[in-house]
């Protein structure tokens, strides 16, 4: 049965029309990820509205092309300008761009190639192998656990944002809060619409997502009219041609790099609300620990270049396993692409899998696919890439808010959508001005919903709300949730406050305990052994600190932040 | 001092906002089905939003004044230079709405050929040079995305008064 859904899926997949667009969207997701200013989300998010009229597995096929295409096209930025194309590439320039001023472009260029593509490789492998298996567990979840997996997936979001959680956790609720505008979902009944029949249909949340990140980045990034004025071009462009062969021979000699990275992406991305933005740090942070010569990172190392590329494109096989297999988006990419699912009518949930198995092979092969095409057009998109940087910014950013305006009324073909493009736009970008994180805001607008018609079910099914904590899954989330909004001021507090010695060993204790739970109402070994391993950890890192008589100085690590 | 006045009266806007929205809710029917009530779940988020306002309003009261060199701080003394400094976020929004209002009279294609005009040019200049270029780049992206959604994807984009059928 799952090898007659794999040849239906390749079947979908490998059509000429399938591939055509996918092509087109590898190249458009290489550019965009190119140039500053303009991210992937962005990308994706443009996408969406062209594949309304698509059929969904080519919409998506499409919509997976952008998003790996974009996670590869920051490097050419990144190495070549040293301003990385996305977020996602910060640490790629650390290393990229030195080797590239020593006169070796071509082999940083290549080793960035080739470690996205066997990054996006393995993430691919994982997403075909795991998706499946979390969506078992998924279909474990009651109302109670869904509703806490969504608790946790906007703090976590808002712990992103590093010493500003309360303004994440503020921009999480607004998110929640601007899903509610319209008729309620599970008893029709019309909320905050001020008596006006637009308000009544609610916000489209594209539009919302538009206007939010699309709209207000493209502001942002023309605020200054010097450098609006400026073409990419001016920074410093290189010409360059990629040394495939040298970067292949490097990688040989340094495999558990890429392996050890790809891992880090991957799990980083099954998290909600991180992604690519906060894996390539921790991949290259990683990599500078475990090498023989970390004086040397910073300086033009083939090591700082494999790393955070290939866990930048790993993130999103990552993401992609926990929106499949739980309907949970894993960062604000696959919120949209959850988006395009529910506009086919498809609900992304941990029975998506089984209910729709074409549909979801289509996207495990196509985020393989792309990842091919990737390696084939990186070289023919240089080109192009270098005639990009010859466009000023103020030209893209006026094309490109043309384009919201179509875009976002093709969507539902309704005039309010618009309107809220604009108002969102200006929320957008107020928010960034005053410094709110607009991820959490994202996320929320996303899960909003599935948080509500969550909740109500647990409420139909009984009034009492200790199941909120005594059920295994939910009182795991809320534990993790807790000790992920207390995790910025262990971050900031790290290495100069006694308590943070404990912070991780008794985050160990606590999550052992539901996990110890689900092993024993599911009577599951495998479980029970996860939750002695995870208190043996906790113990383990207790005692190690206990020996080196509770010493401070060790515990420094890198600073993650929001993309 | 502006920082600290800036992040206060934010919170403060912000629990003014959540207070009005929590009058609003009082307007939503309660339908004689259901466990949960439609207004429950407004109502938990605002609670739940108003008190991180308060932690946020009490968190910029404490702050103090910000440090100097703080980039957010730093900015424009008058309306004049606010005006000044966000001048193309500004020019960008403004022309956008216009573009709204405009669209029952001019219809999409010529209504965003002619935002896409003015923006460029607000933006970039108004040279002949420029007022030319801008013209072609205008015409050439909103015809194009015009013509692919129209033709392309069969999507229905509003037609103007001005001109029927376009």
């Amino acid at each position: 049965m799952i090898i007659e859904n794999i040849f239906a899926a390749f079947g979908e997949v490998l059509q000429v029309k399938t591939l055509l667009l996918m092509m087109l969207g590898v190249a458009g997701g290489l550019i965009a990820g190119a140039i500053p200013g303009f991210t992937i989300a962005m990308a994706v998010v443009l996408t969406l509205p062209f594949t309304f009229a698509m059929p969904p597995a080519q919409g998506l096929a499409t919509m997976v092309s952008v998003l790996v295409g974009g996670l590869s096209g920051g490097l050419m930025a990144g190495i070549l300008t040293g301003i990385p194309g996305t977020p996602s590439s910060v640490a790629t320039t650390f290393d990229g761009f030195p080797m590239a001023r020593k006169g070796r472009p071509g082999l940083a260029l290549g080793l960035g190639v080739w470690s996205s593509f066997l990054g996006g490789i393995i993430s691919a492998i994982l997403l075909v192998t795991l998706a499946p298996q979390l969506a078992r567990v998924g279909l474990e979840f009651q109302p109670w656990d869904y509703f806490m997996l969504v608790m946790f997936a906007l703090t976590i979001t808002a712990s992103l944002a590093g010493k500003h959680l309360i303004k994440g956790l503020i921009a999480g609720a607004l998110g929640l809060l601007v899903r509610t505008v319209g008729e309620d979902e599970a008893v029709g009944m019309a909320r905050f619409d001020f008596g006006t029949e637009a308000l009544l249909q609610g916000f489209d949340f594209i539009a919302v997502l538009i206007g939010l990140f699309a709209f207000s980045q493209l502001l942002n990034d023309v605020r200054d009219p010097a450098l609006a004025r400026k073409s990419l071009s001016e920074k410093g462009a290189i010409q360059a041609r990629i040394e495939h062969l040298s970067a292949l021979k490097e990688i040989a000699k340094r495999w558990t790099i890429i392996v050890r990275s790809a891992l880090i992406g991957t799990f980083t991305g099954i998290l909600p609300g991180a992604g690519g933005s906060v894996a390539n740090i921790l991949a290259y942070d990683q990599a500078k620990k475990a090498s023989k010569h970390p004086e040397k990172f910073g300086d033009g190392i083939p090591d700082g270049i494999m790393a955070p590329e290939s866990s930048n494109n790993a993130t999103e096989g990552g993401a992609l396993i926990t929106m499949m297999a739980l309907g949970i988006p894993g960062d604000v990419t696959t919120a949209v692409m959850l988006g395009a699912l529910l506009i086919h009518d498809v609900v992304p949930s941990p029975t998506f899998i089984g209910e729709e198995p074409v549909l979801a092979y289509s996207i495990f092969i196509a985020f393989f696919i792309a990842n091919f095409i990737m390696l084939f057009l990186q070289s023919g998109m240089l080109r192009v890439f270098v005639l990009v940087t010859h466009i000023r910014m103020y030209m893209l950013a006026a094309i490109i808010l043309g384009f919201c305006g179509i875009g976002v009324y093709a969507l539902n073909n309704v005039d309010l959508d618009l309107w809220t493009l604009l108002w969102f736009g200006i929320i957008g970008f107020l928010m960034r001005h005053f410094g709110f994180p607009l991820a959490p805001m994202i996320l929320g607008v996303v899960l909003g919903n599935i948080a509500e018609l969550n909740l109500a079910r647990a409420m139909a099914i009984t009034t009492d709300l200790t199941p909120f904590v005594t059920r295994p899954w939910a009182l795991f989330f809320l534990i993790i949730a807790l000790f992920s909004a207390a995790f910025p001021w262990f971050q900031t507090a790290r290495g100069k406050k006694k308590w943070t010695l404990f912070y991780m060993p008794f985050a160990c204790f606590a999550a052992c305990v539901p996990m110890a739970m689900m092993a024993w109402q599911h009577n599951s070994l495998p479980r029970g052994v996860i939750a002695v391993i995870v208190l043996a950890s906790g113990a383990y890192i207790l005692w190690h600190r206990w020996q080196s008589g509770w010493s401070l100085k060790e515990h420094a690590g890198p600073e993650l932040s929001e993309g | 001092m502006k920082r600290l006045n800036r992040d206060a009266w934010l919170a403060v806007f912000l629990l003014v906002f959540c207070g009005f929205m929590f009058w609003a809710s009082f307007d939503i029917r309660e339908p004689d089905y259901g466990v949960l009530a439609p207004s429950v779940w407004p109502r938990v988020i605002l609670a739940a939003l108003s008190v991180l306002c308060l932690v946020y309003l009490v968190q910029s009261l404490r702050a103090g004044p910000a440090a100097p060199g703080d980039e957010a701080a730093e900015g424009p003394d008058s309306l004049i230079g606010y005006l000044s400094y966000w001048r193309n976020p500004i020019i960008c929004f403004v022309l956008f709405a216009a573009y709204l209002a405009l669209l029952p009279i001019l219809g999409m294609l010529l209504d965003g050929i002619v935002f896409v005009f003015v923006l460029l040019c607000a933006l970039g200049g108004w040279s002949p040079r420029q007022l030319a270029l801008h013209a072609g780049v205008a015409v050439i992206a909103v015809g194009g995305m015009w013509s692919l959604f129209t033709f392309g994807l069969n999507v229905l984009l509003p037609t103007g008064t001005l001109i029927p059928g376009i």
